[in-house]
């Protein structure tokens, strides 16, 4: 009795808090021009790109390079079946999409979650650019060449799609891992493996169940990616680039957090475009990446959104910036 | 049959220089506990060196190798310190922090190497270019001898160093338990940082080998971030003495792959190969992995 009427008012100003920001993003397209737009309809992939490998990065504490593979799959399964040949309507071919993701992360992801730590990161890795050159060499894929997609040139169309799928991630990573079993059952597992088995967690099982979740969410990603940009290749949607930035986003925002990755995706998708349109290309975002990935680990390893949770904890995070000098 | 032999001592002698590439990074994992993402950075930023070298000051690169040693060994024991700092941090997962951390210094020398000097690949030349051995069917390059003989002196050297000197003893003793090492009066944080730069050292040398052979474009350190993963997991990681086995199975492996079925599927075999050596073999050939 005594904790609800205390509960009850910051229940009401997050849930107020994030209508306001739901509302604002639906309202947005309104107010900027398409290049803008454009650079909306990013932010909202990677912060959802973001979000689905910290399922298995952050939650799981598997770290893994191999999630462009996913991505791939998704995007080369929309651009295949919209080919002449098939003349699958965009929606149609989402479903494939995730089916095949899923399969695949079920196969891959057996075997390969019984590896720990770096063994694990290695495997992912190598899986991830076995399949960029499997895609390379086959025919049915275009090869280097790649594939052209059915052009539709709707930004409004695009926006609500990632808005869409980026909303629908957002609440099911939050409902699945912050508020039920299954999340406690992730969250024993990264802290302690032995242990969460003796309680009679079946790990193999649960590490599966998030891997598959997590390249499902990516997949999906990389479907709307194919259909929006209309052109993909081998490098352009399973090169390291795109576990690059993913891994990165989530260091940034705040590994195992639930807003962090949305905050890092969307700031360093920002800079991205920033640097892009400031330099003319994006070369020197590389070396950038790369220094921001090695200051988090060094002075701020529970990420940016640790800045924003509350006095205590910044107090703690201070001390510790202070310490490594 | 000729195909065959020549095939053969092609991959042997490739298959010795990845031996020096792979040597120091397995000896770091030993003793820091490190996975390096950026022992393919390393291996590019030795070629540039030697690149720059033998194009400004004229230095063939089978000297400046020494120079590019020294110089890449004064580097690596410069950043030992941090990696040690983030892989003895107090805070969650530091294994994973490392391998984050050097993924992030991998990224920067990728991205500085890009920006500085594009795409374009540059090739070291030596002296000994477009000279030739021939013994009986099989024809050597003179230059890929000469790599592959520095790759085996480099290695020697490492395997002198480490059995037959107290520093030695004292990474040894390191890799077998840091804590003992440290009570017996191992000044652990130094040495460490020593051994993150002999690896660097050692590593930029067999860049400079790889770059004389074929060339060096920024975009070759993923390639060679995944030979050396590639050799160190099927030597079972922090296992020097597998290195030995698992380079020249590497080298083999990708020079009759290159011959018999094509060029454009030797990457393709390679990570499937490494996928599976992953999978049924996590130890490595000795099974004296960590």
């Amino acid at each position: 009795m005594a904790s609800k009427p205390v509960q009850t008012p910051k229940f009401i100003v997050r849930a107020l808090l994030i209508g306001a920001i739901v509302i604002a993003l639906a309202v947005l397209p309104a107010f900027i021009d398409s290049y803008t737009l454009r650079i909306a309809t990013g932010a909202l992939m990677w912060a959802g790109l973001a979000c689905a490998w910290n399922i298995v990065g952050g939650y799981a504490g598997y770290i893994s390079f191999g999630h462009s593979a996913f991505f791939g799959i998704g995007a080369y399964t929309t651009a295949i079946l919209m080919q002449s040949d098939f003349g699958a309507s965009f929606f149609v071919t989402l479903l494939p999409a995730i089916i095949l993701s899923i399969a695949v992360a079920v196969v891959i992801g057996g075997p390969t979650m019984r590896l720990r730590g770096a063994y694990f990161a290695i495997a992912t890795w190598a899986f991830a650019e076995m399949l960029m050159q499997l895609v390379t060499v086959l025919d049915f894929t275009g090869g280097t060449a790649g594939l052209s997609l059915p052009a539709y040139l709707n930004e409004f169309f695009f926006y609500y799609t990632m808005l869409i799928a980026a909303a629908a991630s957002f609440v099911g990573v939050w409902l699945l891992i912050e508020h039920s079993r299954f999340g406690f059952r992730i969250k024993a597992l990264r802290d302690d493996e032995p242990a969460a088995e003796s309680l009679g967690i079946r790990t193999n099982l649960v590490k599966v169940q998030s891997f598959a979740l997590s390249a499902a969410i990516t997949a999906l990603f990389g479907s709307i990616y194919a259909y929006w940009t209309t052109y993909i290749d081998p490098h352009s949607v399973m090169g390291p680039q795109i576990t690059d930035q993913m891994v990165v986003m989530v260091l940034l925002g705040g590994l195992g957090t639930i807003w962090g990755p949305a905050l890092g995706g969307v700031l360093l998708w920002i800079t991205n475009r920033y640097i892009w349109s400031t330099f003319g290309d994006t070369v020197i975002y590389l070396p950038i990446l790369g220094v921001i990935i090695a200051l988090v680990v060094l002075f701020l390893p529970n990420g940016l959104i640790s800045l924003l949770v509350g006095r205590q904890r910044g107090k703690e995070l201070i001390s510790n910036i202070l310490r490594k000098f | 049959m000729d195909l065959f032999l020549q095939t053969l001592v092609n991959g042997i002698l490739i298959g010795g220089i990845l031996i020096c590439l792979t040597i120091g990074f397995q000896l770091t994992f030993g003793v820091l506990h490190v996975i390096d993402f950026a022992v393919g950075g390393w291996a590019m930023l030795g070629g540039y060196t030697a690149y720059w070298l033998v194009t400004l000051a004229g230095i063939d690169p089978f000297i400046s190798i020494f120079l590019v040693f020294a110089l890449f060994l004064l580097i690596g024991r410069g950043l030992g310190p941090l990696i040690y700092r983030v892989r003895t941090s107090r805070y969650a997962r530091p294994d994973l922090m490392a391998l984050a951390f050097t993924f992030g210094l991998f990224l920067f020398m990728r991205g500085g190497a890009l920006w500085l000097w594009s795409y374009n690949s540059r090739s070291v030349e030596s002296v000994l270019s477009g000279q030739f051995l021939s013994l009986g069917p099989v024809t050597i390059p003179l230059m890929r001898l000469s790599a592959f003989l520095m790759a085996m002196l480099f290695s020697l050297g490492l395997f002198i160093l480490l059995y037959r000197s107290r520093f030695g003893m004292a990474v040894r003793a390191l890799a077998q338990n840091r804590d003992h090492a440290g009570l017996m009066g191992v000044d652990v944080k130094r040495v460490s940082a020593w051994v993150y730069g002999i690896y660097t050292g050692l590593t930029a040398s067999a860049g400079v080998l790889i770059a004389t052979i074929y060339s060096v474009n920024p975009t070759v350190g993923i390639r060679y971030t995944l030979f050396a993963f590639f050799v160190a997991v099927l030597a079972g990681l922090g296992s020097v003495g597998g290195v030995l086995i698992a380079g020249l199975a590497l080298g083999l492996l990708e020079a009759y792959v290159a011959t018999y079925i094509g060029a454009r599927y030797s990457l393709l075999i390679v990570f499937g190969t490494l996928y599976l050596a992953l999978l049924v073999a996590p130890k490595g050939v000795l099974g004296r992995g960590i």
